[in-house]
């Protein structure tokens, strides 16, 4: 079943996500590389900056991976990933950014491949934020990261319903759990500047080691403290309950009957198929 | 005045959010904490007048996290210190020895009060950008924006509809499920419960959904959108184009080695091309509308009076004007006249544009 990708990746799509993710992995990073010049007339400009480009490329990027190919039924399927995003995120609003939300993403990007993990992630945020009221410069880089991690769960090597198919995904919602903090500071990070912690502040021109330094000290400093929580809790929602929402979404998916050809027999007319409401799905059993 | 009373409508959401984002960007010109308070108090007055009483308000939130913001940076600036170095020492903390491998950071020591008044200003700041989003975010809630998309996603937009409106379905059932579960004897608590009330939530998910799915196809879904071949390759092709010039043009920008001249231009150009890939890949069948939104006059009025202060913060900002950056010295920073009367142009939409909704006198 998971051979099966719900929106296939046509190159065109490849590649605007590999030139979508490296624009993010530069909005996100860099503070580290420019020359002190640019950080200096610029560094309270450049966040804002990328917020406006990375939204526009985010949009940019939905559009050609879905560029006329969703059916009703995927999105059927992309909304319920979306309304279960947006509403854990409704439930994780008073616990101060746990996101339980980055578990679903997961197990959908996993189920219905890297395209539909992209859009899901992206989508998951956005619902979140809409129903939330949280619309801000941060969106687009949120969008960005659950996207990315959508689309890493459909590319993981793991065997479908494999043994270790659980212990992969939980391992994966740890890391990517820590990864989504240590990226999501840098948005803001340079905006700290002088105003920063001593000693963990970004310094303009200063040599990559040093800003590296004082970045991996903000970040044991004040954001590991819920990172580690939100990978942890992650982690073990998808070893508890991993394996029977896989199933879940793989019936989800079998039973919209993805890519199967619409078919009408004249033979038989009468009693075939009255319980299933998606005709056409008749021969996917 | 009688001529004033206009009927009570919903104005456009894209004006309110032109004004909160052109207030957003005044905000961020300056550290001034008068100007700041001010931006923040033409937000909360906009919102008390014109915000739609049937919706619930975020900006109380916005402006919660916005007053965590400061304290936090308060705090975190008297225990750890920033890079201000001041003269008046308000007090001293006993301090903590660290290992050589975190030379540069202290804990504890001289607390001056410049820079504290540095990291309350700079963190007002933000606070007062996350005041005007709130504010944005209150009068006029961002799903009405979903209607504007471009046709190229409208499956994105209506997948998003659609998560929007179960979202608050799957919280009921959450509710539900686990109400049964607590009559059969469990407590309904800790993480394996929660995994446990995934299944049936989300099985029940799948059903509604599907459901609606089978209905859009019955109904004709995807007729209101019009794509061919040619229009969806154009797209692509200038997407692609785009992209490449993003990316070309953030080497330029990032490197200056590399010709920083052609950065931004290249830059603009490739967002310009990825943008209009939105516009040229499909176009949608003329449909009505209900309820359609009217752009009149007061919406222009609503955007102008957004730009005025951001036109004018960022021209002070450029020419570095008296008190728009102050000094961090224990006394009142001089308030420029001229920013001060264009944030309460910002607050002319309070009066000018209609009621969102007849209210019961």
């Amino acid at each position: 079943m998971t051979g099966r990708r719900v929106i296939p990746l046509r190159w065109p799509a490849v590649v605007a996500v590999a030139v979508v993710g490296v624009v993010g992995l530069v909005a996100f990073t860099w503070p580290f590389f420019v020359t002190g010049d640019f950080a200096r007339d610029h560094g309270n400009d450049a966040p804002w900056l990328f917020a406006v480009l990375l939204g526009l490329l985010a949009v940019v990027c939905l559009a050609e991976v879905t560029a006329g190919r969703l059916d009703a039924k995927t999105i059927a399927v992309l909304g319920v990933a979306a309304a279960a995003g947006g509403g854990l995120r409704l439930l994780s609003a008073g616990t101060a950014g746990l996101e339980p939300m980055f578990f679903i993403v997961i197990v959908a990007g996993r189920v219905l491949g890297p395209g539909v993990g992209f859009v899901s992630g992206a989508l998951a945020v956005t619902t979140g934020a809409l129903l939330t009221g949280g619309v801000g410069p941060w969106l687009p880089f949120q969008m960005i990261c659950a996207g990315g991690i959508g689309l890493g769960a459909g590319l993981l090597p793991a065997r479908a319903g494999g043994r270790a198919e659980r212990w992969v995904l939980a391992a994966y919602a740890l890391v990517t759990g820590l990864a989504f903090g240590l990226f999501m500071n840098l948005w803001f990070w340079p905006f700290l500047g002088t105003n920063a912690p001593s000693g963990m502040g970004f310094v303009p021109g200063a040599p990559l080691s040093e800003n590296l330094a004082h970045y991996g000290l903000f970040y044991l400093a004040t954001s590991l403290a819920w990172d580690l929580p939100r990978g942890v809790l992650n982690a073990v929602l998808v070893l508890l309950a991993g394996p029977a929402l896989l199933r879940v979404f793989r019936r989800g998916a079998r039973r919209a009957a993805f890519g199967v050809p619409v078919v009408f027999e004249p033979t038989r007319a009468a009693g075939a198929d009255v319980d299933s409401p998606l005709q056409g799905a008749g021969g996917a059993r | 005045m009688a001529r004033l009373q206009r009927r009570a409508r919903l104005q456009h959401p894209a004006a309110w959010w032109l004004w909160g984002l052109g207030l957003a960007t005044a905000a961020s010109r300056t550290t001034n904490p008068v100007l700041l308070l001010l931006v923040i108090g033409v937000c909360v007055l906009v919102v008390d007048e014109r915000h739609d009483p049937a919706t619930v308000n975020p900006l109380p939130a916005f402006l919660a996290i916005g007053a965590v913001i400061v304290a936090f940076r308060i705090v975190m600036t008297a225990l750890l210190g920033n890079g201000i170095v001041g003269e008046t020492v308000v007090m001293t903390l006993p301090s903590v020895p660290l290992p050589d491998w975190a030379a540069g950071v202290r804990i504890g020591g001289t607390v001056t009060l410049e820079s504290l008044l540095y990291a309350a200003y700079d963190a007002l700041r933000l606070a007062a950008v996350l005041a005007c989003l709130g504010a944005a975010n209150a009068l006029a809630s961002p799903r009405r924006l979903l209607r504007y998309l471009p046709a190229t996603l409208y499956d994105v937009g209506t997948a998003v509809v659609v998560g929007l409106t179960f979202a608050p379905q799957l919280l009921t059932d959450a509710r539900e499920v686990r109400a049964a579960r607590t009559l059969r004897g469990r407590d309904g608590r800790g993480l394996r419960e929660m995994a446990r009330l995934t299944v049936p939530v989300l099985e029940a998910a799948f059903d509604r959904s599907l459901g609606l799915a089978a209905s859009m196809e019955s109904r004709g879904y995807g007729r209101a959108v019009r794509s061919t071949t040619t229009s969806r390759r154009a797209a692509t092709g200038l997407a692609l184009a785009g992209l490449v010039g993003v990316l070309a043009g953030l080497y330029g920008l990032l490197d200056s080695s590399a010709g920083g001249v052609l950065g931004l231009p290249v830059l603009v150009l490739g967002a310009l091309l990825a943008g209009s890939s939105l516009l040229v890949g499909a176009s949608r069948d003329p449909r009505s509308g209900h309820r359609r939104d009217r752009w009149t006059w007061t919406e222009t009025v609503t955007v102008v009076a957004g730009a005025v202060p951001a036109a004018v913060l960022v021209v002070g900002s450029v020419q570095g004007w008296e008190g728009i950056v102050p000094s961090q010295q224990g006394e009142l920073p001089a308030v420029p006249l001229i920013a001060v009367l264009a944030l309460l142009v910002a607050a002319l939409p309070a009066w000018l544009s209609p009621r969102p909704r007849e209210v019961a006198p």
